[in-house]
């Protein structure tokens, strides 16, 4: 009986320090609280991880040049641990423990989607750090916006790059078990069919493969091989798919998306890797970028001892930029009030391109960046605006 | 008299269970109402798992397949006709004119019906499955039921006119509230209570213990293993029509080692083959992941939450193998029987 007793005391117990830890209230003149929901833990992590460092350091600078309507701002940064319904949890913190004013963050779909609907039902604007499925604001709501170009913009640069530069017969090839690589390769091939190019050979791959033999036999059975191969891959597949090509004898150019953008791939693929193009939403070098990239490297590298691990790290730097700008413009905390000034955003400097919303579009029309490795590094191949761009 | 004080001690927890939801419900917290929620579903795939593995002695690492099923089934049952024709054009004709999204005055009935023609398939399902693999025991089974779950997986990628493939299943309507979750909960309660106490359950427990010994004596095994595993799956699709109408979008990815792992480690720490056990252990588990994610925040440790975790599980499987009930039941009819003055 006093073994039951306790039991239930024990779990009452439990329940009522569980609901102690709710009581939080927010000072109106404290700082401006933003936040930020990052995949800091689990497989998306080396995207999410260096988006928040660059976010955090754009925070602190900031706050250093005094804030915003002369308040501090603040990132309350929760991990989603790439759970969807620990996802789902963090967007609710935001809206109602946090009361945050808006939200950035994440770099893939399914955290968007997943924590999406509830910020949009507060009425908070949300503006995704990497996400690039240029479908989200109609999937979301009125609220969501995205900082970088959408997957139908640097697909359709892809493969106007491909046709241009190497002919008119190309092989695709993509990861069926991600959304991202999925419409990358739908987005790419409406593009270069409607240049009047032809596929030589589409294939797929399941996203957890390491061998991809199979797909290289077959490339390897075709009469005459293609003038270029497309290949949308995750970030940690692209260094594997990349060898074994080459490895087998297939020389030709290997074109791809964003999720080249790792160090992995020079580093997997070695020598491998010559002759490899891919589109991205920034150079990440200290010598050949931009001034914005410039100086934006050497500050990372001195808060975090080390150079930007990719792309992300200055597309969650610019987001952070782009949220305080807006509420710079609006003037105040209102919700309503920074998401019209998020849709007045005209031609805003970002450092991985310039950056304009409207109130019907709220994917950018940014610039893609192609980069070509040469010697094992990430050299600038080309700034380009797509003549076309698949319809979403 | 006795049947009273025995039917008061479970009243007074479904009370108290009702109460502290109808306070959830007025406060209009939606972060602890999420938590609620999430215990909820949790609840019943813990709870599932213990009737399929815990009492049988089968070890399933392939029920989250099932989940993932009922799940997508459910969703293109309840998903309206708009969406439907927006984001699943390639449906053949018989699926694409149904929309189980009717209400019948404020409840929505469809939901109910979608989650249970969901659940009953998945069910047909674990019986063609398991008239294979529950022949099998102790590892062998565990690799075939982990085989079941890749099949899934690789399914409903590759049907994608159904499922859209890799890209992410969204815009279902968010039916699942704190009432539906919980009410579910109870329903698998009692039910695998009942199994226990029933002469299935005794089989099932006897056949796990010894099997030459249970056929000896003329317990058959494949029927008690085989009822276990098929109600487990159904109720375990129920959950994963819940977690599809709560979350609103998933995707194949979602439904994976992550959940198996989350759901076999709430199982063991409770006790396999204690009904208690799974309450306490999922409450727990759920419980402190979440307390040490807020810590987490606080100090920005990062990742910090899942090693603690996992560190817990390592120190009961090496100390407290049998889980913190082991077998034992906390026997809520007796709460008001033996112990007190009778009170005429």
């Amino acid at each position: 009986m006093k073994g039951k007793l306790f039991a239930l005391v024990v779990i009452a117990s439990l329940l009522l320090a569980a609901c102690g830890g709710a009581a939080t209230t927010a000072a109106p003149s404290g700082p401006i609280k933003i936040g930020g929901g990052f995949a800091l833990t689990g497989a998306e992590s080396s995207l999410d991880v260096p988006a928040a460092n660059g976010a955090k350091l754009a925070l602190k600078e900031i706050n250093a040049a005094g804030g915003v309507l002369g308040r501090q701002v603040e990132l309350v940064i929760h991990d989603s641990q790439y759970k969807m319904d620990v996802t789902a949890q963090i967007a609710k913190q935001f809206v109602e423990q946090d009361q945050v004013v808006a939200v950035i963050g994440f770099t893939d779909t399914d955290s968007v989607l997943a924590s999406g609907p509830t910020i949009q039902a507060a009425g908070l604007p949300f503006i995704t750090a990497g996400a690039t499925s240029p479908k989200l604001p109609t999937q979301v709501g009125d609220k969501m916006f995205l900082a970088c170009f959408g997957d139908n913009v640097q697909a359709a640069v892809g493969a106007e790059y491909g046709f241009k530069n190497y002919g008119k017969t190309a092989y695709l090839l993509w990861d069926k078990g991600v959304e991202y690589t999925t419409l990358l390769s739908g987005y790419f091939k409406a593009r270069f069919t409607e240049l009047g190019g032809t596929l030589a050979l589409e294939d797929s791959y399941e996203t957890d493969a390491t061998d991809f033999s199979a797909q290289i036999a077959k490339v390897k059975a075709l009469p005459q091989q293609p003038d270029f191969y497309f290949i949308s891959a995750m970030p940690y597949n692209v260094g594997p798919v990349v060898k074994q090509f080459r490895d087998a004898g297939l020389t030709g150019p290997i074109i791809g998306g964003d999720g080249y953008d790792t160090p992995d791939l020079v580093s997997v693929a070695g020598s491998a890797a010559e002759n490899v193009f891919f589109t991205t939403h920034a150079l990440m070098d200290a010598t050949g970028g931009t001034e914005g990239i410039k100086k934006f490297i050497a500050a990372y590298k001195t808060e975090y001892g080390h150079d930007p691990e990719n792309a992300f790290a200055a597309l969650g730097y610019d987001t952070m930029y782009l949220i305080v700008d807006a509420i710079k413009r609006a003037g105040s905390t209102d919700s309503a009030a920074i998401k019209k000034a998020i849709e007045e955003t005209k031609n805003y400097p970002g450092i991985t391109g310039s950056i304009t919303f409207s109130p019907e579009a709220h994917v950018p029309q940014k610039g893609v960046t192609v980069i070509a490795i040469k010697d094992g590094k990430f050299t600038l191949g080309a700034e380009l605006v797509p003549e076309k761009v698949p319809a979403p | 008299m006795t049947d009273l004080r025995r039917a008061a001690g479970p009243l007074a927890a479904i009370l108290g269970l009702v109460i502290v939801l109808a306070l959830l419900q007025a406060s209009g917290l939606a972060y602890w109402q999420g938590l609620f929620i999430n215990l909820g579903i949790f609840l019943i795939l813990v709870l599932s798992l213990n009737l399929s593995s815990g009492f049988t002695g089968v070890f399933s690492l392939g029920h989250i397949g099932f989940m993932a099923l009922g799940a997508y089934g459910s969703a293109i049952l309840t998903l309206p006709l708009r969406e439907k024709q927006e984001y699943l054009p390639n449906l053949p004709a018989g699926l694409a004119g149904v929309h189980f999204d009717f209400h019948l005055g404020p409840f929505p009935l469809g939901f109910l019906l979608a989650t249970l023609v969901a659940a009953v398939l998945v069910a047909l399902v674990a019986l063609l499955v398991g008239l294979v693999l529950m022949r099998l025991s102790g590892h062998f089974v565990a690799v075939a039921t982990l085989g079941f779950l890749v099949i899934v997986r690789v399914i409903l990628f590759n049907a994608d006119h159904f499922t859209r493939g890799s890209r992410t299943f969204s815009n279902v309507t968010p039916y699942t509230d704190l009432w539906w979750v919980w009410a579910w909960a109870l329903v698998v309660l009692y039910v695998v209570r009942r199994i226990k106490r029933s002469p299935f359950g005794r089989a099932m427990l006897a056949q796990r213990e010894d099997r030459w010994a249970a056929q000896s004596i003329g317990i058959a095994v494949m029927p008690p293993r085989l009822l276990a595993f098929v109600v487990s799956a159904f109720f375990t699709a129920v959950a994963g029509s819940l977690y599809a109408h709560f979350i609103t979008s998933f995707s194949p990815t979602v439904f994976y080692f992550d959940l198996t792992f989350r759901v076999i480690t709430m199982l063991v720490v409770g006790g396999m083959g204690s009904v208690s056990g799974s309450v306490i252990g999922t409450v727990l588990v759920v419980g402190l992941a979440e307390a040490l994610r807020r810590i987490e925040d606080a100090t920005l440790l990062y990742g910090m939450s899942q090693i603690i975790l996992a560190v817990i599980f390592i120190l009961i499987i090496v100390f407290r193998r049998e889980g913190l009930l082991g077998q034992r039941e906390i026997a809520l009819d007796r709460l008001f029987v033996k112990g007190g003055e009778p009170s005429s």
